[in-house]
């Protein structure tokens, strides 16, 4: 597997520490979100785990630097705000995580449903993300769970309901 | 001889004395005239050199050093006299012109550098923004100097420090550095990295522990430098502008 193209921050060891400065903290923790976005997308991954630490996001093995749990918090903290994360659990050790924000999902699923006509069928989540003819589309691949979150917001706003079947989900939209 | 005296004698003295004068006024005056026609003609020949070598000096680098010591030597600066006859090399033009460029590129990397430059990284940027042609990429380290140092007549906002050993570093923001900035700054740039550490300070410059700290300690605070505390020892301070990494990597993606 490839090396991951690692910005030139992840080799500087200063990178790893929360700096006092507030314009350059600021500066550090934009790169940070940046870096954490693009690594799980490369990865197609949608979680994180603030126990992980032996990830190499958190952890420059060659320069025996890492990233504290409190560091990572307040990174996916940035991330959260800018509706790119969200807390799983209450002590906040368990991320969801993602490319797009929920809302940009929501809106790509209901273009694409509106575009192939699919309005008033039900359509399975697998359908939604897996479908090989939405290789192209923004959504394609996404995790599930993410997926969920997304139909979650569209259906508050009444453009589709979720039906729950053996305990997969199903999505009819209007 | 017979001593002359009398009033006649004391008259024909003043009248010598005046035949003097007249004739140095004269030799003076005929100096300066060929010293004007000499002036003169040098202008002439200058401003002819000038008007068939214009593209030449543009784009001769080698000229243009050259050009800068004559004017040292002979006391002119020619970038301070825009008008009269040395405005005709259009030597002003460019480096106002790289003038303008170097703080563009400067404000443009102020961000990623904290505002500090390397001399020879701001030369391999300023070339990369002026262009491919050949005339752009002929600048040197001397005629980016001229320009920048030009720049500090516009107050605190735009220095150019000297690390020794041919090194120069561009400050551009605002703020003036103390000279123990300076001096961090000089030891940082002697590392390989490009960071500090206070043990590193009270060896090379015999600092007192106190003092060291302080001046770091002012640096951080003012957003110039980077602390990494996970050395395992003391912290060390980074200056992301003198790490050699982040050059190498701007520099493919600049283009």
């Amino acid at each position: 597997m490839a090396e991951y193209p690692w910005p030139w921050q992840y080799n500087f060891p200063p990178f790893f520490t929360l700096q006092p400065h507030e314009e350059t903290r600021q500066q550090q923790l934009e790169v940070w979100a940046d870096l954490f976005l693009k690594y799980l997308k490369d990865k197609n991954r949608f979680s994180l785990s603030i126990g992980d630490q032996n990830s190499p996001l958190f952890h420059n093995e060659s320069l025996k630097r890492r990233l504290s749990p409190e560091f990572v918090l307040t990174i996916l903290g940035e991330l959260e705000r800018t509706g790119h994360a969200n807390p799983l659990d209450k002590r906040r050790q368990e991320w969801q995580v993602y490319w797009f924000t929920l809302e940009d999902y929501g809106n790509m699923v209901y273009d694409w449903v509106q575009v192939t006509g699919q309005t008033n069928t039900i359509c399975t989540l697998y359908e939604i993300a897996s479908n090989e003819e939405n290789s192209h589309l923004g959504f394609y691949g996404v995790d599930e769970a993410v997926l969920l979150s997304a139909l979650r917001l569209l259906e508050e706003k009444g453009r589709c309901e979720l039906i729950e079947m053996d305990g997969s989900h199903g999505v009819k939209f209007f | 001889m017979r001593r002359r005296v009398g009033l006649g004698a004391i008259q024909q003295q003043k009248l010598a004395a005046e035949k003097y004068k007249d004739k140095g006024t004269v030799l003076q005056e005929s100096q300066l005239e060929q010293m004007t026609k000499q002036m003169e003609v040098f202008r002439v020949k200058l401003e002819e050199f000038a008007m068939k070598h214009k593209e030449d000096i543009r784009k001769n680098s080698q000229f243009r050093k050259q050009f800068q010591e004559m004017c040292a030597a002979i006391g002119v600066d020619p970038l301070a006299t825009g008008k009269g006859f040395w405005s005709v090399l259009g030597m002003g033009d460019f480096y106002y012109e790289l003038g303008v460029q170097v703080v563009e590129v400067c404000l443009a990397a102020n961000h990623n550098t904290g505002g500090f430059m390397e001399l020879d990284d701001l030369r391999v940027r300023l070339i990369a923004a002026r262009g491919l042609s050949s005339v752009h990429q002929e600048i040197t380290k001397e005629d980016i100097l001229m320009a920048a140092k030009k720049l500090s007549i516009f107050g605190n906002g735009f220095v150019v420090h000297k690390l020794g050993k041919g090194k120069y570093i561009v400050q551009s923001i605002p703020g003036e550095l103390s000279m123990e900035e300076t001096n961090i700054l000089n030891a940082a740039s002697n590392t390989e990295q490009g960071c500090v550490t206070p043990s590193q300070l009270i060896e090379d410059l015999g600092w007192t522990d106190y003092r060291a700290q302080q001046a770091l300690d002012k640096l951080l605070g003012e957003g110039l430098c980077w602390i990494d505390k996970q050395t395992g020892d003391e912290p060390a301070y980074w200056f992301p502008s003198l790490f050699p990494d982040r050059r190498g990597r701007s520099v493919i993606s600049s283009k």
